[in-house]
């Protein structure tokens, strides 16, 4: 820390390339951290946290990125405003999926069966939704097949 | 236009009106070094800013399709080896801590530990591509390449009623046991399980994902292996060592994206 704000009151401008350079050891710390952090998420994927293990492999993922980010790519020790480039990436993916994720929540529920998406209230097509399988071309044709849950679960109950 | 390129031939190797002296590796558009470098990587950034929106396309697929379709996310997911994926991840983590030290060591001038640095990052991406080579052949051997299990049932004339194709089993609807049709199939733990025809989703978003993401790779060791060649050239000094520097950033940026494709397609899901 004390070098670097030697370098930032340094008023001499000789027009030369000035990067930080961090120690070795500083380099290998960093990794290490982030193989800890790679064996706590595989740890962690054999309990089940439910709706939040998504969550958590997210969480543990962005720390990791971050760390990558600061100090292998430099962005710590770097021009502030290719920070604010890299990150605004992020800004506009996260505009990109909520986005499309609003527009196709609104368009009906997944039909655990045949594919595509239903109107809860009517079980019709939702409007501008998913297309079915083909598959629910055989239920239109009269025999109309067993419900399952969709899990592997189901299916094995259909098995016996 | 002939006045400009006269005045441009004739001052070659010259520093035209520039008072300070121009190295040679200094582009006549540039003042100083350091004018070049910080244009260089605001560049680079923006190039990765538009890397990440790249792969933010199929990372929306995945969010939508998995939102829709968590339980057969969560059964298809159990076909991947944790395990692989892991080693994978701390191999192309040591790599981008070979790629860290390898522009520390060209910052510092220190030419062959630059060069070993390098051969090792490159030596990593191999090694991950061979175990991604093992996990690719050992997905399509079971069929869950989208396309042999996974066909649209408009095209599935060939396969018959509960045929057996390769280790995958399509029973279909006119079957007792289909509703309206399963592809059986052995995954990662040895338990047969009865995927939703819909899993193609999620071994296509793999295939797709992790695929990209390998064509990252071998660019990335291109790259390299053009940074390698200029530095045993010896064309970087502690002055001027910016194609380390941004190569190095581009090979990082594959570790980022992997850092995510890892628990979004392996770990994610209830544990059996």
């Amino acid at each position: 820390m004390a070098s670097d704000r030697s370098h930032a009151h340094a008023p001499v401008d000789d027009g030369a390339v000035h990067a930080h350079i961090s120690k070795a050891q500083f380099y290998w710390a960093i990794f290490g951290l982030l193989v800890v952090l790679t064996i706590i998420t595989v740890k962690v994927s054999y309990y089940d946290f439910g709706s939040l293990n998504i969550v958590v492999a997210l969480l543990i993922a962005t720390i990791k990125a971050s760390l990558v980010a600061a100090f292998f790519m430099h962005l710590r020790h770097d021009n502030l405003f290719n920070t604010i480039a890299f990150l605004s990436a992020f800004l506009f993916l996260s505009l990109f999926i909520l986005l499309t994720y609003d527009d196709l929540g609104r368009r009906g529920q997944i039909d655990n069966d045949y594919g595509g998406t239903i109107q809860l209230d009517t079980g019709l097509a939702a409007p501008g939704g998913l297309p079915a399988t083909s598959a629910t071309a055989n239920e239109a044709s009269g025999e109309a097949a067993p419900r399952s849950a969709g899990g592997k679960g189901g299916g094995a109950e259909k098995k016996e | 236009m002939a006045n400009v390129s006269e005045v441009v031939a004739g001052a070659p190797g010259s520093n035209g009106d520039h008072a300070h002296p121009h190295p040679d590796f200094l582009q006549h558009h540039f003042d100083t070094p350091a004018q070049q470098f910080a244009a260089a990587k605001l560049g680079m950034w923006v190039f990765i800013a538009t890397e990440i929106l790249m792969f933010g396309g199929l990372f929306c697929a995945y969010a939508i399709w998995r939102a829709l379709e968590p339980d057969v996310f969560d059964q298809a997911h159990h076909f991947l080896n944790k395990i692989l994926g892991a080693t994978n991840t701390v191999v192309l983590l040591f790599s981008s801590l070979t790629a860290a030290l390898a522009v520390r060591s060209a910052q510092l001038g220190k030419r062959t530990q630059t060069s070993i640095y390098l051969v090792v990052t490159i030596a990593c991406a191999c090694v991950f591509l061979v175990v991604k080579y093992f996990e690719y052949s050992h997905k399509i051997h079971l069929g869950l390449l989208p396309g042999h299990c996974f066909g649209h049932p408009g095209f599935s004339g060939a396969i018959q009623s509960g045929e057996e194709t390769g280790t995958c089993l399509r029973i279909h609807a006119d079957q007792p046991g289909g509703s309206p049709e399963w592809v059986r199939a052995v995954d990662e733990d040895g338990h047969v399980q009865l995927l939703s025809p819909r899993a193609n989703m999620f071994f296509a978003l793999y295939f797709v994902m992790t695929g990209l993401h390998g064509l990252h790779v071998l660019i990335g060791m291109t790259v390299l292996g053009w940074v390698l060649v200029k530095n045993i050239q010896g064309k970087f000094s502690t002055k001027y060592f910016t194609p380390v520097d941004l190569g190095a950033l581009y090979w990082h940026l594959v570790d980022l994206v992997w850092i995510y494709l890892f628990p979004l397609l392996y770990l994610v899901g209830k544990p059996e």
